[in-house]
């Protein structure tokens, strides 16, 4: 018995069957692509590969996540450490900077007290403040080189310092007004009584030669009386702290103004100046300066 | 009611089957007769009774001659889709249902007719897209007694 050829085998009917259904679907496909072929091609490929993407996304983006999690770590530590060390290079760089600093506010307050007193001053800068020494005092950078003489007056914008005591070749010794051994001529602001300014050390000094019959308040103002030729009159030395009535004559105590142990800057007055100065009513300004 | 069909020989089909997709591409500037000749080529000239695979075949050259002498889709194949599947249904009804008489002929070839009119209409706007329908499916209708007597006769469904 022949076995029957199977009409979809390798047979020439299977062959024309499989050539008609070909055929037939060929031209489905062709007209169902329309007429952007390329176009439905891509889109039915988009389509497909659609959840393969989404599927590739979500791997992208939790390996995304995971990577900026420990480089956010890894960055925030560098920061951190770079910060760190920022901010020890400006606490550093403050610590150099605050002796300047104060140095230049200083001399901003010097050069205003320059430009108020009417007289031909010289600044010069502390180089050094011994404490306790008794007749110690402060070391200018000025000396002979700079025209300075001995008792010149010595200023600080806050108040009277004291007075040039030696000179040397480009440095002097300044004699504290709180020194033992200084005297400076001052008067009181409310009862214009004047007596000798002599130190108790640690920035405290005493008014001698005050009479009894003064009335003088705690909290008053002292200034020079320039009687003393040193210092001109009305230049600010201290404030009244305690009042008593002695013996023979009244014991005040001042606190002095400057701080003595702490000035970095000096305004140095002209030798013997004159008795009264009277600072300018209307600073004086540069010819093309604007009113 | 299956039956042997006395076939034309060979030659003879398929030099029918050419003169009418040549006729096709000749009546271009006639849309009208063209339609006509079209539908008795795809239910009549292209019809092989003994080959599936042939009907399909001229079926769809008709077709391509058709929209490629009228040269105004933009994308080719509808009209060719649409007639080979006709075609193949007009193929298997004339190998598997013999019709004895011209008017229930006439009534088979007026309902393929029926359908394969909005079926090249919609292959030609899944091809091309949108489209008129144009006045040919009212020359198939109004020819349909010629175009099926036509078949009838060359065809032979009742196996003379």
């Amino acid at each position: 018995m022949a076995r029957r050829a199977s009409p979809w085998g390798w047979s020439p009917a299977g062959r024309r069957r499989w050539a008609l259904i070909l055929l037939w679907l060929g031209h489905g496909v062709w007209v169902l692509s329309g007429p952007d072929a390329g176009g439905a091609w891509r889109n039915a490929a988009s389509t497909a590969e659609r959840p393969v993407e989404a599927l590739a996304a979500a791997w992208r983006g939790w390996r995304l996540r995971r990577a900026e999690r420990a480089t956010d770590l890894a960055a925030a530590q560098t920061e951190l450490a770079a910060l760190r060390q920022q901010v020890q290079a400006l606490e550093t760089a403050q610590l150099d900077a605050a002796p300047k600093l104060a140095e230049g506010a200083a001399a901003v307050q010097l050069l205003g007290l320059k430009q108020r007193l009417p007289l031909s001053t010289r600044a010069a800068r502390v180089l050094l403040t011994p404490v306790g020494a008794p007749f110690g005092g402060l070391i200018l950078d000025a000396g002979r080189d700079a025209g300075l003489t001995e008792d010149q007056g010595v200023l600080a914008p806050e108040g009277v310092v004291g007075r040039i005591w030696s000179v040397g070749a480009t440095q002097s010794e300044v004699l504290p007004a709180d020194a033992p051994n200084a005297s400076i001529a001052v008067m009181l602001a409310r009862s214009r009584a004047t007596g000798v300014l002599q130190g108790l050390g640690s920035n405290q000094a005493a008014i001698r030669y005050l009479n009894n019959q003064e009335v003088v308040q705690a909290g008053e103002a002292v200034y020079t009386s320039g009687l003393d030729q040193v210092f001109p009159r009305g230049l600010l030395v201290g404030y009244v702290t305690e009042v008593k009535p002695g013996d023979l004559e009244l014991q005040v105590k001042v606190a002095l103004a400057a701080p003595l142990r702490r000035l970095p800057l000096a305004l140095i007055l002209p030798a013997q100046p004159p008795l009264e100065v009277q600072p300018p009513l209307v600073p004086k300004r540069n010819p093309g300066e604007a009113r | 009611m299956k039956r042997a069909l006395a076939a034309r020989p060979p030659a003879q089909r398929v030099l029918a089957a050419a003169a009418g997709a040549l006729g096709i591409g000749l009546l271009a500037p006639w849309p009208g007769p063209q339609a006509a000749l079209h539908a008795a080529f795809v239910f009549g000239l292209a019809l092989d009774p003994e080959s599936a695979l042939l009907t399909a075949v001229w079926a769809a050259a008709g077709g391509w001659i058709l929209e490629g002498s009228l040269r105004i889709y933009p994308h080719h194949g509808g009209t060719a889709w649409a007639d080979m599947t006709l075609a193949l249904a007009a193929w298997w009804l004339l190998r598997e249902w013999a019709v004895d008489d011209l008017r229930a002929w006439m009534g088979r070839q007026a309902i393929l007719a029926a359908v394969w009119i909005p079926a090249v209409h919609l292959a030609v706007r899944l091809a091309a897209g949108p489209h008129l329908w144009g006045s040919g499916w009212i020359w198939i209708a109004l020819t349909l007694p010629a175009w099926s007597w036509l078949g009838w006769r060359w065809l032979r469904p009742a196996g003379r």
